[in-house]
C-alpha cells in the first residue's frame, strides 16, 4: 500500500499531506512549534525511504506562510536531502507558492533556490 | 491597596502600548498568544508587509527570551514533568503608525555579555549584509546542536526591524542584569 499521512492544521503546526500513489507532498500555513523538529522527523523518515524507490517524478507544493528561524534550518535540511537524490530519472519539483506581499518567503525561497543544484525550484507569486 | 487600573491603563495608552503580557512564556502559551496576535493584527487592518514583520519579531523575540532568560518558575504543564517557564514581559505598540515591540526579562551576566556583542554586531550590518549573514548561519548551525537556534532569532530580529535594535541592561544583584530590548518594525 502506498503511502499516506495528513495532518490538520493548527496555529502553530501548518497542514501537512504525503500521498505517495500521486508523489506528491504539501505543506500550508504557519511553522513554529516548539514540536516542529519532531514534525519534521517524521517527514524525513519517509523521504528517506521513498527517495530510494524509483518514483519517476515527485512534486512537493510548499505553501506555508510563516515559519520561525528553527524550521527554516529544518526546511532546508529536507530540501537538501531530496536535492541529493534529484536526477534525470527521479525529477523531483519544489514549488514555493507565496503572494509577493509576503517578502520574508519570497527572499527565503530566493536564498533555499541559490544552495539547490538537481531540484526543479520555481517561486510561484500567487494572488 | 489594589491597583489602579484608571492610572495604568492611561499610563498605556499615553505609550501608545496595544498589548502587555507579563508572566511565564511557555510553549503551548506562545501558540494561545499568537493566536491572539494575529487576530489582532486583522482587526489593526495593517499591511500584509507590517503584520508578518510583527508576528515574526513576536515569535522570535519571545523565543529568545526563553532561551536567555534567567529568571525561571517550575511548574507542571499538564500531564507532563514540571518544566522550568521562563519569566518576562513583552509589550506591543503602535507610534506614528509604526509598530514597536519591547521585551524585558533577566539574564545573567555571561549571557548578557553574549547578547551585547551579538546585537551590536548585527546593528552594524545593512539590509543585504544581514541577509547573507542569515543565510550563512541557516547552513551553519545545522551541524552544531548545541546552538538551540540562538542567534538565527537575533537575526531575525534584526532583519525586521528599521532602526537599530536598541537595547538596555540595568543590574539586578551581582549575577544578573535586566535586559530590556526595544524594537522598531519595518
Amino acid at each position: 500500500m502506498p503511502f499516506r499521512m495528513e495532518k490538520e492544521r493548527t496555529v502553530a503546526t501548518p497542514y501537512l499531506l504525503i500521498d505517495e500513489e500521486k508523489n506528491y507532498m504539501k505543506l500550508e500555513g504557519r511553522c513554529f512549534d516548539e514540536s516542529m523538529g519532531l514534525f519534521f522527523k517524521e517527514i524525513l523518515d519517509w523521504l528517506d525511504i521513498y527517495l530510494e524507490t524509483d518514483f519517476g517524478e515527485f512534486t512537493f507544493d510548499n505553501a506555508t506562510e510563516y515559519f520561525n528561524s528553527s524550521t527554516t534550518k529544518l526546511l532546508l535540511k529536507m530540501l537538501l536531502k531530496m536535492d541529493k537524490y534529484a536526477s534525470d530519472t527521479k525529477k523531483i519539483i519544489v514549488n514555493w507558492i507565496t503572494i509577493e506581499e509576503n517578502e520574508i518567503m519570497v527572499e527565503c525561497g530566493e536564498d533555499f533556490m541559490e544552495e539547490l543544484e538537481n531540484i526543479e525550484f520555481n517561486i510561484v507569486i500567487v494572488d | 491597596m489594589a491597583l489602579n487600573l484608571k492610572q495604568y491603563s492611561e499610563m498605556l495608552k499615553e505609550n501608545s502600548v496595544q498589548v502587555v503580557y507579563s508572566g511565564p512564556i511557555w510553549s503551548n502559551g506562545i501558540a494561545s498568544m499568537a493566536d491572539m496576535l494575529i487576530k489582532r493584527l486583522e482587526y489593526d487592518d495593517m499591511p500584509f508587509r507590517a503584520s508578518q514583520a510583527v508576528f515574526s519579531v513576536f515569535v522570535e523575540q519571545i523565543n529568545n527570551m526563553m532561551m536567555y532568560t534567567a529568571e525561571k518558575e517550575v511548574r507542571a504543564e499538564g500531564n507532563s514533568d514540571p518544566k522550568e517557564m521562563p519569566m518576562g514581559i513583552f509589550v506591543l505598540g503602535i507610534k506614528e503608525n509604526n509598530y514597536f515591540i519591547q521585551t524585558g526579562n533577566l539574564v545573567s551576566n555571561a549571557n548578557a555579555e553574549i547578547l551585547k556583542s551579538r546585537i551590536d554586531h548585527l546593528n552594524s550590518l545593512d539590509k543585504e549584509s544581514l541577509r547573507k549573514y542569515h543565510k550563512t548561519k541557516v547552513r551553519e548551525e545545522d551541524n552544531n546542536k548545541d546552538s538551540k537556534g540562538a542567534g538565527l532569532g537575533l537575526i531575525v530580529l534584526a532583519r525586521q526591524t528599521r532602526s537599530p535594535m536598541k537595547y538596555e541592561f540595568v543590574r539586578h544583584d551581582d549575577e544578573h542584569q535586566y535586559f530590556s530590548l526595544y524594537l522598531d518594525i519595518r
